[in-house]
């Protein structure tokens, strides 16, 4: 099967800044993508590209196997692009910005999606409003319905719930997720990584512009190896807190609440020992590392403590 | 089928898009331009042209109504695309499938639809203070498009090429407003004395609007052909150009 998104030797400079250097990444067919990285690494200059947002400096890039340069507007009404900033057309109405949108991607007569549309984000009540008198997360609401009215085969959200209420990034996920079981692949930037971790099958790190990791996400997570054991007493933790071998990082986190960090080899003889001690337990939690774990090993975020 | 849908939608936005505000786009132009069909109209009627054996009002009708249409042509191409930048929703068309020429011949559509509204809301009033005849009506309606089309390709680069509402307003009052006012709108180029008349020769707007008066009167000051031929050029020069600036995204793409 032909890949959704393929992306060789990518380069992209702005004056002496290098936006994107060498970026090589496949992205298949049916994938829910996640594009991750902190501010300025490179993840909206990179989607700008494959938009035609951006003219990159070298490199190529291909959508659905058609170049977005010689075959840009196959590329383009394959894809249905969410932007980061809000902006919208003063002029029109909820329901005419999404008629019009459905126009240019040449589809005439397209009320029933447009309805789908709507219902599925919220805002068929707001249809006949003028979008300057949208709120701020109604805006968004009408960006991410635009780029879904052509019913693209790839769908790119960048950074779609940044300033969103609960209630919203809810039933986007929800829908969003069920665009990707019908078989869209969808690519996800966002800076909620727990957004990430929990709906992206595979994962790319970029930072300063280079991608410093793409893997499976449970891979990558497990690339760091940690464990978490936190006890919850009924007794004064610092009072106990010696009364562990050196095998774990101990942290009295509460009152009475302890944290031991050790790697996974380790948990078995550590949990054992918790159990020959006297410690009087309420509760116990282990936990693995997180997505956060790896992102900031791996991003400038980490700064200098990077393993 | 979806390719013309593609073209078609977005001409109909930019004429929906100037209908909707169509106070400040069709019915301002028409009041200013009657006030000066009145203010003519009274002070110059008995005055007769030189060289022409028309009256003067048969004379200002056709620059009138060409100046109307050239300045609407101009404005709502570039104030759509500086309003489009301003707004961020430039990337509608930018993200869209629309070959680069059909991005011009989009646009220009849509100021060509707005010039030639203004200036038929014109000719209209002007009823009212002249016969209403036209010498040829296929010359004035081919010469209404390409004279339109030329200004809103400019209108377009203008559009592009500024980056605030100032921008614009340079083209219109150091460009346009200027050409237009002297280039025979008002008088004939012929009477004017000494060197003036030649230097007329190289604005632009004189053919225009004296192709233009052709088509109402049948009398023109230069030759019919001439003006045609570099009314045409000018059109196609410009229309090259704009969609070269679409294909290497001037001043829209990073």
């Amino acid at each position: 099967m032909t890949e959704a998104i393929k992306i060789e030797n990518l380069n992209k400079n702005y004056g002496d800044v290098q936006a994107l250097e060498d970026v090589n990444l496949t992205i298949e067919q049916g994938e829910f993508f996640g594009l991750l990285g902190p501010n300025g690494a490179g993840k909206s200059t990179l989607i700008g590209v494959l938009a035609g947002l951006v003219n990159k400096d070298s490199g190529q890039v291909s959508v659905l196997g058609n170049n977005i340069i010689q075959s840009y507007r196959k590329t383009k009404k394959s894809l249905g692009i969410v932007p980061q900033e809000v902006v919208f057309d003063p002029y029109f109405n909820v329901r005419e910005t999404l008629e019009i949108q459905s126009g240019y991607f040449g589809i005439k007569d397209n009320d029933q999606r447009i309805d789908e549309v709507l219902e599925a984000l919220g805002l068929k009540y707001k249809e006949d409003t003028n979008i300057r008198g949208l709120s701020g997360g109604m805006k968004r609401r009408l960006l991410i319905a635009k780029a879904l009215v052509h019913d693209p085969e790839i769908i790119v959200l960048d950074e779609p719930t940044a300033g969103v209420d609960v209630e919203l990034r809810n039933s986007l996920w929800e829908y969003v997720t069920k665009l990707n079981r019908q078989g869209k692949t969808i690519i996800l930037t966002t800076h909620y990584l727990e957004e990430a971790e929990q709906l992206c099958d595979r994962i790319a790190i970029l930072n300063e512009g280079r991608v410093v990791a793409v893997d499976e996400k449970e891979e990558l997570i497990n690339r760091i190896d940690k464990k978490v054991i936190e006890i919850k007493l009924n007794q004064a933790a610092n009072q106990v807190k010696d009364n562990f071998a050196s095998d774990a990082k101990i942290e009295v986190v509460a009152e009475d609440k302890l944290k031991l960090t050790t790697t996974r080899g380790k948990v078995t003889g550590l949990l054992e020992q918790i159990q020959n001690s006297n410690l009087e337990i309420l509760d116990i939690d282990i936990n693995s590392a997180k997505l956060e774990d790896i992102f900031m090993k791996l991003t400038s975020l980490g700064g200098e403590n990077n393993e | 089928m979806s390719d013309l849908i593609t073209f078609y939608s977005l001409v109909k936005r930019e004429i929906w898009r100037f209908s909707k505000v169509a106070i400040q786009t069709v019915f301002a132009p028409l009041i200013s331009t009657s006030l000066y069909l009145i203010i003519f109209s009274y002070s110059f009627r008995s005055r007769e042209i030189a060289g022409y054996g028309i009256e003067y009002i048969n004379f200002i009708v056709p620059g009138l109504i060409m100046m109307s249409l050239i300045q609407n042509s101009f404005a709502n191409t570039s104030s759509s695309l500086i309003v489009a930048k301003y707004q961020g929703s430039i990337v509608d068309l930018l993200l869209a499938p629309f070959s680069y020429m059909q991005l011009t011949l989009g646009l220009m559509i849509g100021g060509i639809v707005r010039g030639v509204v203004v200036g038929f809301a014109i000719y209209i009033v002007a009823t009212f203070f002249y016969s209403g005849a036209v010498y040829s009506v296929g010359l004035l309606f081919l010469f209404s498009i390409l004279i339109s089309g030329v200004f809103s390709l400019f209108g377009i680069i203008a559009g592009l090429w500024a980056e605030k509402f100032d921008h614009i307003s340079i083209f219109s009052n150091f460009f346009i407003t200027p050409l237009t006012f002297l280039s025979g709108v008002f008088y004939s180029v012929k009477n004017l004395p000494g060197i003036w008349s030649k230097v007329s020769l190289f604005n632009p707007v004189f053919y225009m609007i004296d192709m233009a008066r052709y088509a109402f009167v049948g009398i023109s000051d230069a030759k019919l052909s001439l003006s045609i031929t570099i009314v045409t050029s000018l059109f196609i020069a410009l229309f090259a150009l704009t969609t070269y600036l679409f294909k290497i995204g001037y001043k829209i793409k990073d």
